[in-house]
């Protein structure tokens, strides 16, 4: 088993890493060698869409996922986010990888068909909507960063779904996206629906998880 | 943001994906810091692969908005053995596209002309939400 990296933050700001960070960790580490082939000799480049803690971004550094040349970008639209990102990736000592975190929505600022492995732990959880934007970054009560953590309006499927619309002209040819759901997301359908429309759409891992079920599907090009 | 990180980076605004204007951002000199970070080793393997993964125009001009006009306008090709000379060079685009932080910096869409902020090395590229 790979280790955990090491985090501490404030998580009156930042998401705290949960059992949904954990089961990512897993279906990347489950994943590790089907990542390093299809990856192999190329300079893949790897975006975290909401990276949080970095937890998830400084364990793919640490381990060469999906391989020893990457390139990595984190995301996220939280600014302390993007600096415990930095500080969780510099305690880990990841050091030699070419990384940097960007405020920004998705991948709305990334050059289409670019990326080659894309990690996302969205906002999943149902709510009545999801949460606008604060509107600065400066007299912001702490918790409206943790309700754009969790809150993913209907089914808990907003923002998912958004990034998924517009996966084909995100990933590369050979691009890969793995994605975690809970069970009120419906996660059987949205990969069916997926399929539908062409993609291969795989269940990498699930677990338990309190009351909940935890999923990650990765989705790629047949 | 590392100088290769601009060779990813296109404008936010969803219009804009239809203008082949939108990449790569224009950066604007007078108001970009750069910092060098010479902890980042020289691996010429590396190098080789990033090379040939790089849009070369976009990194041709986002170096010359930052004052280098040294680059060739062709990406550069190397044999399998590399010489001295490859080797100056190689050395060259890593202190250029691995080495060079821009710490503060403003970037602008050259097809709507928003502009971006860059500020502590991290680039903010939301819209204001009339734009988003
Ligand atoms: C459930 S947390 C996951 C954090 C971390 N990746 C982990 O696994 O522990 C979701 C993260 O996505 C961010 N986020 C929410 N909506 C986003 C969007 N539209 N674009 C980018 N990031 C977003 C939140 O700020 C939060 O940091
Ligand atoms: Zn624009």
């Amino acid at each position: 088993m790979l280790a955990t990296p090491y985090v501490s933050y404030d998580y009156n700001k930042v998401y705290e890493p949960s059992e949904d960070s954990f089961l990512l960790l897993d279906a990347l580490e489950a994943d590790l060698s089907w990542l390093n082939n299809r990856f192999n000799d190329a300079v893949p480049l790897t975006i975290e869409i909401g990276s949080g803690s970095g937890i998830v971004s400084t364990f793919l550094m640490q381990n060469g996922i999906p391989n020893a040349n990457g390139l990595y970008l984190a995301t996220d639209l939280n600014p302390w986010a993007l600096d415990a990102t930095l500080d969780t990736c510099s305690k880990n000592g990841c050091k030699n990888s070419h990384f940097d975190v960007l405020q920004t929505d998705l991948t709305s600022s990334i050059r289409e068909n670019e990326v080659d492995l894309l990690v996302f732990n969205p906002p999943y959880v149902p709510a009545e909507t999801v949460p606008e934007l604060p509107h600065s970054n400066h007299a912001v009560r702490d918790d409206e960063w943790l309700f754009l953590a969790l809150d993913g309006g209907d089914d808990g499927m907003v923002v998912t779904q958004r990034l998924l619309n517009g996966l084909d002209r995100i990933l590369s040819c050979n691009g890969v996206a793995y994605i975690l759901f809970c069970a009120r997301n419906k996660p059987e359908t949205v990969a069916s629906k997926m399929k539908f429309s062409g993609w291969k759409s795989e269940l990498v891992i699930h677990r338990k998880a309190g009351w909940e079920v935890l999923s990650v599907y990765k989705f790629y090009r047949n | 943001m590392k100088f290769l990180t601009t060779n990813f980076l296109k404008c936010s605004v969803k219009g804009c994906d239809n203008s082949n204007l939108n990449f790569p951002l224009r950066y604007v000199r007078e108001n970009c810091q750069l910092e060098q970070d010479e902890s980042i080793e020289f691996n010429p393997e590396f190098l080789l692969r990033i090379i040939d993964r790089v849009d070369w125009q976009a990194v041709v001009s986002v170096a010359s908005d930052l004052g280098n006009t040294e680059l060739p306008p062709n990406k550069p090709e190397f044999e399998e053995n590399l010489t001295d000379e490859d080797m100056v060079i190689l050395r060259d685009l890593h202190t250029l596209l691995i080495q060079t932080n821009i710490v503060e910096g403003q970037m602008q869409c050259k097809n709507c002309e928003h502009i971006y902020y860059i500020k502590n090395s991290i680039p903010n590229l939301l819209l204001p939400p009339h734009l988003a």
